[in-house]
């Protein structure tokens, strides 16, 4: 039956065209649409280490003078960094599985003497960075807890940064200049690229990671100072790096990942009760802010989704509505011009259900259709927008990776075509199984 | 022709009331959008043109790094600027700490008294030397712009630096401050340490837009007479040319400044409305796609009045055939699809102006924007209107070309 349906069906889309065509059209500009929109929020507002959600915690810790808040939009949360002082007290805990310490350093790498400097945004963090963010290797590995504390020159570099000094070939063993120091390279990633880039949100959330990572020990070594954000409140003199290690400026990023919620409530227990003996000694004197915040969390903390991604979003939808109302108003105008044909069958005996059934058929092809237009029109749109946000500078913001197509875009799309069939199809269909035939063979 | 149609047609409309209720949903949907979106976009645009102050077009900026420890931050920045301003065509030049118009850039807090921190006034702060007011194209107004003199040494990280102790603000920073006084000469504190407790105001400039411009600190600046060293050995170069020269100086200036010295590298040479370009982005592109979305809302909508006009017109041949057989004008049949159809508007229009105005409402209360102006509405209203008799207009044309004849053949 269903395979004669579907032959009345081409042949009635066959005898009105046009129709038809604006059918398809309206259908697949709603789809593509909403595609396009939802496949750009899902990315920024997906979480892209899921699977570590209840383990890893960014830690943050309320260190603002009683005046006023860090930040006077969501004055409820603490600053997003840690002094020097309190992150690398933390840092000696033994309650995590893992403790990453870090914060972005501006770097220019050479891979000989002779060759042109190539700057390289860079990372000086603590060995357990790449087992703590699932950090996949290509060749190599990362470097052990002894190098943070000595300062070993080892660096590890990302896959692009490999491919444009050593043409992506094995370069474990082989020597480069990191800012004018000789640094053994001990690893390479392979292609790493979350998104957002959740675990450091200062710099722009859909950046791409670091091209190098040094040992946390260089930090001093090289007296290196963050080349994201440093903030500070108190009038103190800072005018040495000693001067700023030992100051009130949050500038150090901290996460940890802890095995169970028992070591999570005793990592709490732990900074709560440093909290409380700087507190005596003056520091700390506003309320007891110390937070542990999940992925999630921290995503949704740091407002990654913008407020006009998710108007986007229901500005879409709004338009998908108004397509489908559209073709519901022509599928029932289609329909009723061809119900003499519908009056015939019902006349011959086909029951209304059998006249139901064939007309959804009919819906359901166009609504197919609408759908494959409508990926095709988004894939489209995902270009239009990447060259909207094109930037020398980043390559496209992040956008170049947020705009990617995934298969959730076509997930979407079959989702919104069985929606657009349920809201548009049913009712003309039903409608035109309610036309008395009596009518139409009276005419003829 | 009077508006007594205006009754069977009325009843005819209630008689098959499906299709016209759809598009008048329709009509109501994009209405909301249409007048809202609008509204977005305007107060997109107003922020977008408001003036930054800055001769943008006429400069362009140089980012120049120091790579290894031989590097002399001091001198190589001295020895750029004599270069730069013996370049023919250059207005002025100044070495800045970070490009203004950007999204990085260092802010300061600034109060009247020293350590009153409940009362700081965040700032954008920068670092320039003398040549900063022709260098960016600003305008004083009143007091006197940086001597040579006045120019302090780079924070370079190791000793001991020398506080600044004359500072030129923005209007709006001076107002803020001092609302009834002339601020010339008046003093202020800030929350770092960059400055000396306290620094003297010593000029004012009308307007100039620092960092973040999304921010509501953007217009509040303040220039300290310094050579910059953000954090880093690194300087960035503000070059104003004269008019329709920088694009061919940016070309030109590279070389001469990577070949004087190995420890160092130009990474860029950027126009400064790059800059400005970059802050505005998510903002030029949200008010595309929302004009985008309502233009492509305007064109399904019409399609959908138009194929309820000629819906109509198709099952009604037989009694328009019979109504020009009575004498019914050409006219007569047009101005019947053009009332029908601008009934549907209307009913459309009704439900689209509660439903904007909701809309608005939900908008202003979750995402912070302002109220919905009632003229976008007001004026939404014309636009859906025209929208419905053009898009009518063709099949009631149709309509009226058929022949009288068509009464007596059976359809």
């Amino acid at each position: 039956m269903f395979g004669y349906y579907l032959r009345l069906a081409l042949k009635s889309c066959a005898r009105d065209p046009g129709v038809t065509a604006l059918i398809v059209f309206a259908v697949g500009l709603g789809i593509g649409v909403c595609v396009m929109t939802l496949t750009v929020y899902h990315a920024m507002s997906s979480n892209p280490i899921w699977w570590k959600g209840e383990r890893l915690y960014a830690v943050t810790m309320d260190s603002w003078p009683p005046e006023r808040p860090a930040n006077s939009d969501q004055p409820s949360l603490p600053p997003t960094q840690l002094t020097h002082a309190d992150a690398t007290y933390l840092f000696h805990s033994s309650i995590p599985t893992r403790r990453v310490i870090m914060y972005p350093v501006a770097g220019v790498v050479m891979s000989s003497h002779e060759s042109k400097p190539l700057k390289v945004a860079s990372r000086v963090t603590s060995s357990d960075f790449f087992s703590a963010f699932d950090v996949p290797f290509l060749y190599g590995s990362g470097w052990g807890a002894q190098a943070d504390t000595g300062a070993e020159p080892v660096i590890v570099l990302s896959h692009d940064i490999n491919g444009t000094l050593f043409g992506g070939v094995n370069s474990v063993g082989r020597t480069i200049r990191w800012n004018d120091h000789e640094f053994r390279v001990i690893g390479v990633l392979a292609q790493w690229q979350p998104q957002p880039k959740f675990y450091d949100l200062t710099t722009g959330s859909f950046n791409e990671p670091e091209g190098a990572y040094v040992p946390w020990g260089w930090s001093r070594a090289r007296q290196l100072r963050s080349s994201g954000t440093t903030r500070c409140w108190k009038v103190e003199t800072i005018d040495t790096f000693e001067q700023l290690v030992g100051s009130e400026c949050a500038w150090v990023q901290m996460w940890l990942e802890l095995g169970s919620a028992t070591a999570r409530d005793r990592m709490q227990a732990y900074i709560d009760t440093y909290w409380a003996e700087q507190r005596k000694g003056g520091r700390f004197q506003r309320p007891r802010n110390n937070r542990l915040s999940d992925v999630a969390q921290w995503l949704e903390d740091n407002q990654v989704v913008h407020s006009d991604d998710r108007l986007l979003v229901g500005l879409a939808f709004c338009f998908l509505g108004v397509c489908l109302l559209n073709t519901i108003g022509l599928l029932l105008a289609k329909f009723l011009n061809a119900a003499a044909v519908a009056g015939v069958r019902r006349a011959l005996g086909a029951s209304r259900g059998q006249i139901f059934n064939q007309h959804l058929v009919q819906a359901g092809l166009l609504a197919v259709a609408g759908s494959f237009l409508g990926l095709a029109l988004s894939l489209l749109l995902l270009l239009a927008v990447r060259a909207l946000y094109d930037d020398p500078e980043t390559g496209g913001g992040g956008f170049q990776a947020l705009t990617h197509f995934h298969a959730i875009g076509i997930v979407w799309a079959i989702a919104l075509a069985l929606l657009s069939l349920l809201i548009a199809g049913v009712y003309p269909a039903w409608r035109i199984g309610r036309v008395p035939p009596a009518r139409y063979l009276k005419s003829q | 022709m009077s508006f007594l149609n205006v009754r069977p047609i009325l009843s005819a409309l209630c008689r098959s009331w499906t299709g016209p209720a759809l598009v008048a949903a329709q009509i109501a949907l994009t209405l909301a959008v249409l007048v809202n979106a609008i509204y977005i976009v305007k107060q997109r645009l107003e922020k977008i043109d408001r003036p930054t102050g800055i001769d943008v077009d006429n400069i362009f900026v140089i980012r120049s790094a120091g790579i290894t420890d031989k590097f002399a931050h001091e001198a190589t920045i001295r020895a750029d600027l004599v270069y730069l301003r013996s370049v023919p065509g250059v207005v002025a030049v100044t070495p800045i700490d970070f490009p203004p118009l950007s999204d990085r850039g260092n802010r300061l807090g600034v109060m009247l008294k020293a350590n009153d921190q409940a009362h700081g006034v965040r700032t954008s702060y920068y670092e320039v030397d003398d040549q900063a007011l022709a260098a960016l194209g600003l305008r004083l107004i009143a007091g006197r712009p940086f001597r040579q003199d006045d120019i302090l040494s780079p924070r370079s990280g190791v000793g001991p630096i020398t506080p600044v102790h004359d500072v030129i603000v923005t209007q709006s920073l001076a107002k803020m401050l001092y609302p009834n006084e002339n601020p010339v000469g008046k003093t202020l504190y800030d929350t770092f340490g960059f400055l000396s407790s306290p620094a003297t105001i010593v000029g004012i400039i009308d307007r100039m837009q620092g960092s973040r411009l999304s921010s509501d600190s953007a217009d509040r600046v303040l220039l300290a007479p310094r050579l910059p060293y953000p954090d880093e050995p690194v300087a960035h170069y503000l070059v104003r040319t004269r008019p329709g020269q920088r694009n061919l100086i940016m070309g030109s200036v590279e070389k001469h400044l990577q070949d004087s010295s190995s420890d160092r590298m130009i990474e860029w040479i950027r126009p400064l409305s790059y800059f400005k370009h970059r802050s505005y982005l998510a903002d030029r592109n949200m008010g595309i796609f929302l004009i985008a979305v309502t233009v492509m809302l305007l064109a399904i909508t019409s399609t959908g009045i138009y194929g309820l006009a000629t819906f109509n017109v198709r099952t009604r041949t037989k009694q328009i055939g019979i109504r020009r057989a009575l004498g019914a004008q050409r006219a007569d049949i047009i101005s019947y699809f053009l009332i029908e159809n601008w009934l549907v508007t209307t009913a459309g229009v009704i439900a689209g102006c509660a439903l904007a105005l909701e809309a608005g409402f939900w908008l202003s209360r979750h995402y912070g924007l302002p109220r919905l102006d009632l003229y976008y509405l007001v004026g939404g209203i014309p636009i859906i209107w025209a929208l419905g008799q053009l898009a009518a207009w063709y099949p009631a044309w149709r309509a009226s070309r058929l022949s009288p004849a068509i009464a007596t053949r059976n359809v």
